[in-house]
Formats: structure tokens, C-alpha cells, sequence
């Protein structure tokens, strides 16, 4: 099923000046949405609400099927725009997607964790060798390469993407076209913070975010 | 030295500073993780306000320590996820106000406080009503370790990517300040209270040194503080010095030790 994001008023405020002011839209099920604007503008203010990892001061996000319905949150696969993760991080690439594919409590496991992560790391083009190795010890490069296959791990319902093509080699920004095309076309929900709408292979819809949120036309060459 | 071990109370201190040291050992892995060294060392400070407080009220001083320790823990992660105030920083004004207010407390009291067992610990005195404590808390802790553990690596590692993938990271903070907590009040006894937050840290930084990987990271810590407690004692009683002291300066060696071990390998 494919799930879609509505957000309603939402207001953020960091050290009481507003990064957000009544944003309002909605992400349709199974397309791909750019936002865009200028640095500072609160794009990934955005997508951090989006996902759960901050709380607005006001607003709400809810999550809704094809027919509009609101739905419980389905998994989010997320690539975050600057690495949170510390290079002394004593994980691999491996570990990591295998974490965060199944970070419940408990003593169980579920078996194919860890094929499924070594699949995504696979699909994201990480070298064989580099798959074991410690995230610190990566080039950035790699390091985004890790990020995109835990995005992208375990199927998710939504996948946001903020700024994915950073420090991407050519080759790497192909795969990256080529994953979010695949994932589209699987009918997920993939929302991505760019500064060029075409960079992904072109958006179905574009929301300008500047303090709040507003629908453009798509680039009609890119659509 | 060995004829020691024949002692009942060495026994004791032996059992107690082997749970102890597997105790600090797992934690410190996350204090390393989550950079909490200050958390650690202001959480033992603030339960020297709870002990004064619950001497002048006549509860057991470890009650006093626990209830303050979780308080200002518990006040700590609400400050850093509610105002964006880093944990250190939260910890740093709850600690100085609840040490505070137990030397207002200690002024009003009449009996006398040892405070040199409770500022240093004293490992050999332990009794065996103190150890089946230990032991109880000690389970407690690690069970919740253990049954947590997965998520608490992944917020230890990445916050943003733990929230995506549905991990309740306020409750997970919360968990670790909780965990070092009551660590801490079980561990006051063998190593008092400026010390605890050492052996909360050193194991962790010994073992990073070592290995880059988790599995050894984890193992590493936890083996360090064995080697820092068990050792530590023996040392003591080899060379009559305050056994607190030398388990903290064994642990200080074998951190300097790892620093130029993995130096000399990067040279090599």
C-alpha cells in the first residue's frame, strides 16, 4: 500500500525565531516530491518533523492511504543531509543497516536482518570490502553510499531524502537516479530536499520552502 | 599475598568489585558512546547530596543517593529534550544544586558521616547483606542492558537515523541516565563516590582505543574494569594503599598503555 504525508500548520521556532510558519501540504501517495528554496530556508527543519525526529511547536503530520484515510506511521527510510553519525561510531555499514532494519528490545532476532541489509548495501553499490568495515573508516563517498542502503533497506513505505547527492561520485549519482526511479515505480512515497529539482530524474511535484510552503508547477522537462 | 584470599572479606570485596566491574564495564561502553563522562561523574556527585539528605531524615543513606541520583537524571534528560540543553550541561546546574543542598543537610546533622568511606568507597568492608544488593542491582541493570541493547546502540550511534526508524530516543536517553544511576549507588560502596564516575569512564576509553568494532568495544570495556577492580585490589594489599586509589590508578596505566599501543600500531 502506498502511504502519503499531509502536514498541517506546522510551526517550528529554534531560540524563539521562526524557522517555520504555518506549513501546510500534502505528499500524494506513491510520487516523488522536491522541496526546495534557499539555504536556511527550513527544508530539513521539515523533513526532521516529517519523520518523527523533532517535535513541532505547533501543527501536525499524519500519514494517509490513497483514498485520503489517515494510517498508522509506516516505516520511513531516511537519509539525513549531513552524516549525524560520529566517525568513532564502532559500527559497520553492516551493522548499521542491520540495526536500524530491527531496533526493537528483546532478545530475538529476526534471521534475515542481516541478508536484507547486505542486499541494500549491495543495491547502493558499496563495495564488497568496504562492507564490514568500520563507518569511520570510509570514505564520504561510502559513508553516503551506507546512509542511502539503510534508507532504502526493508522496503519502506516513504523515503526522504535530504540532500542524497552529497559527496556522491558520477557513478554514484547514477545509482542514486536509478534507486529512486526503481523505488517509484514500486509504488513507495519518495520525498527529497534538493536544490535542483532535476537532479533526482525530475519531481512530480515541487514545494518551495521558505519559512512555509508553497506548491510550484513541476519542471515540465523533468516531470 | 595469596593468603588473602583465604580471607572471608577479601572474598567478598573480590565478588563485589568482579559485579561492579562488569556493571561500569557495559556501561561505559554508552558513556563513551554518548560522550556522558561529565553525566557520569555529576550523578555520583549529586548522590553525596541525596546521602546527607537522607542521613538528616534517618532513611538508609543508599536510599537518599538512589532517589536524588534518578531525580537529577531523570530532570537532566527532560531539560536536554524539552529546552535543546545538552545533557552535560543539564547534568552540570542539577549536580552543584543537589551537592548544595546536602551541605546544607550535613549541617544539621548530629551524628558524624563518614564521609571518606563515602567520598572513597571501601571495598573490604563489604558485607554479605552488601554484596547480595550489588548482586540484585547488578542483574537488574544488565538484564535491562541486554534487553534494550539494540536500541541503545543505535541512538548511541545515530539519533537522527534511531528516530526514523521508530526508536523512542527520549525513552532511550532516559534509560542510560536511569542505568548509570542506580550503577552508581550500587558502586558508591566500592569505590565511592569521586571514583565511580572514573571507573565509568576509563574502561570505555581503554577499550576504544583498542578496537573500532562493537563486539571488541563492548568486550574490551568490560574487561578493562576487571582488570582495573580485580587488579586493583591485589595491588592494594601488595603495596598497603587505599584500594579505591589503586584501582582508578591501574585503570589510568592501562588508558596511557592503550593510547601508546595504538600509536605505536599506526606508526608501525
Amino acid at each position: 500500500m502506498s502511504v502519503g504525508i499531509r502536514f498541517e500548520g506546522i510551526e517550528v521556532r529554534f531560540g524563539g525565531l521562526p524557522v517555520l510558519a504555518a506549513a501546510t501540504g500534502a505528499l500524494p501517495p506513491g510520487e516523488r516530491t522536491a522541496l526546495v528554496g534557499p539555504n536556511g530556508g527550513g527544508k530539513t527543519t521539515l523533513v526532521r518533523v516529517l519523520i518523527g525526529a523533532l517535535v513541532p511547536d505547533a501543527g501536525r503530520v499524519a500519514f494517509v492511504d490513497g483514498t485520503g484515510r489517515e494510517v498508522p506511521r509506516p516505516r520511513i527510510g531516511y537519509l539525513s543531509q549531513r552524516s549525524t553519525l560520529s566517525p568513532l561510531a564502532p559500527v559497520s555499514g553492516l551493522d548499521l543497516v542491520s540495526l536500524s532494519l530491527d531496533a526493537r528490545p528483546g532478545l530475538g532476532r529476526r534471521l534475515a536482518v542481516r541478508e536484507e541489509a547486505a542486499s541494500a548495501l549491495r543495491r547502493a553499490g558499496l563495495p564488497e570490502e568496504a562492507v564490514s568495515r568500520p563507518v569511520g573508516r570510509l570514505s564520504g563517498g561510502q559513508r553516503q553510499r551506507v546512509l542511502l542502503a539503510r534508507a532504502i533497506a526493508g522496503a519502506p513505505e516513504v523515503l526522504v531524502l535530504d540532500e542524497p547527492d552529497t559527496a556522491l561520485d558520477a557513478e554514484g549519482l547514477k545509482t542514486l537516479r536509478r534507486i529512486v526511479a526503481e523505488e517509484v515505480a514500486a509504488g513507495r512515497t519518495v520525498v527529497y530536499v534538493t536544490h535542483d529539482s532535476a537532479a533526482m530524474g525530475g519531481a512530480d511535484r515541487v514545494f518551495r520552502v521558505d519559512r512555509s510552503v508553497v506548491e510550484e508547477p513541476p519542471d515540465e522537462e523533468n516531470a | 599475598m595469596t593468603e588473602f584470599l583465604a580471607y572471608p572479606f577479601f572474598q567478598r570485596a573480590l565478588a563485589a568489585g568482579a559485579v561492579t566491574a562488569v556493571l561500569c564495564g557495559a556501561l561505559s561502553f554508552f558513556v563513551v558512546l554518548r560522550r556522558l563522562a561529565f553525566v557520569g561523574s555529576g550523578v555520583a556527585h549529586a548522590a553525596f547530596g541525596g546521602v546527607a539528605i537522607a542521613t538528616l531524615l534517618g532513611v538508609p543513606p543508599g536510599l537518599g543517593a538512589l532517589v536524588v541520583a534518578l531525580t537529577v537524571a531523570g530532570a537532566t534528560a527532560r531539560a536536554s529534550e524539552s529546552s535543546g540543553v545538552t545533557e552535560d550541561a543539564a547534568v552540570g546546574v542539577f549536580t552543584v544544586a543537589a551537592m548544595a543542598a546536602g551541605v546544607v543537610a550535613l549541617g544539621f546533622v548530629k551524628t558524624n558521616v563518614d564521609l571518606f568511606g563515602l567520598m572513597f568507597g571501601n571495598i573490604l568492608t563489604v558485607s554479605g547483606s552488601d554484596l547480595g544488593l550489588l548482586a540484585g542491582a547488578g542483574a537488574a541493570v544488565l538484564a535491562a542492558l541486554v534487553f534494550f541493547f539494540r536500541p541503545l546502540l543505535l541512538v548511541s550511534v545515530d539519533e537522527e537515523g534511531a528516530a526514523a526508524a521508530g526508536v523512542p530516543v527520549g525513552a532511550m536517553r532516559l534509560l542510560v541516565l536511569v542505568l548509570i544511576s542506580v550503577t552508581v549507588v550500587v558502586a558508591l560502596k566500592v569505590v565511592g563516590i569521586l571514583l565511580v564516575s572514573a571507573l565509568l569512564v576509563l574502561p570505555g576509553a581503554i577499550a576504544r582505543a583498542i578496537s573500532a568494532r562493537w563486539p571488541g568495544f563492548l568486550a574490551g570495556s568490560v574487561g578493562a574494569a576487571l582488570v582495573m577492580v580485580l587488579g586493583g585490589l591485589f595491588l592494594s594489599v601488595a603495596v598497603d594503599i587505599a584500594p579505591g586509589a589503586s584501582i582508578i590508578l591501574l585503570g589510568a596505566a592501562l588508558f596511557v598503555a592503550s593510547l601508546v599501543a595504538v600509536r605505536a600500531r599506526s606508526v608501525g
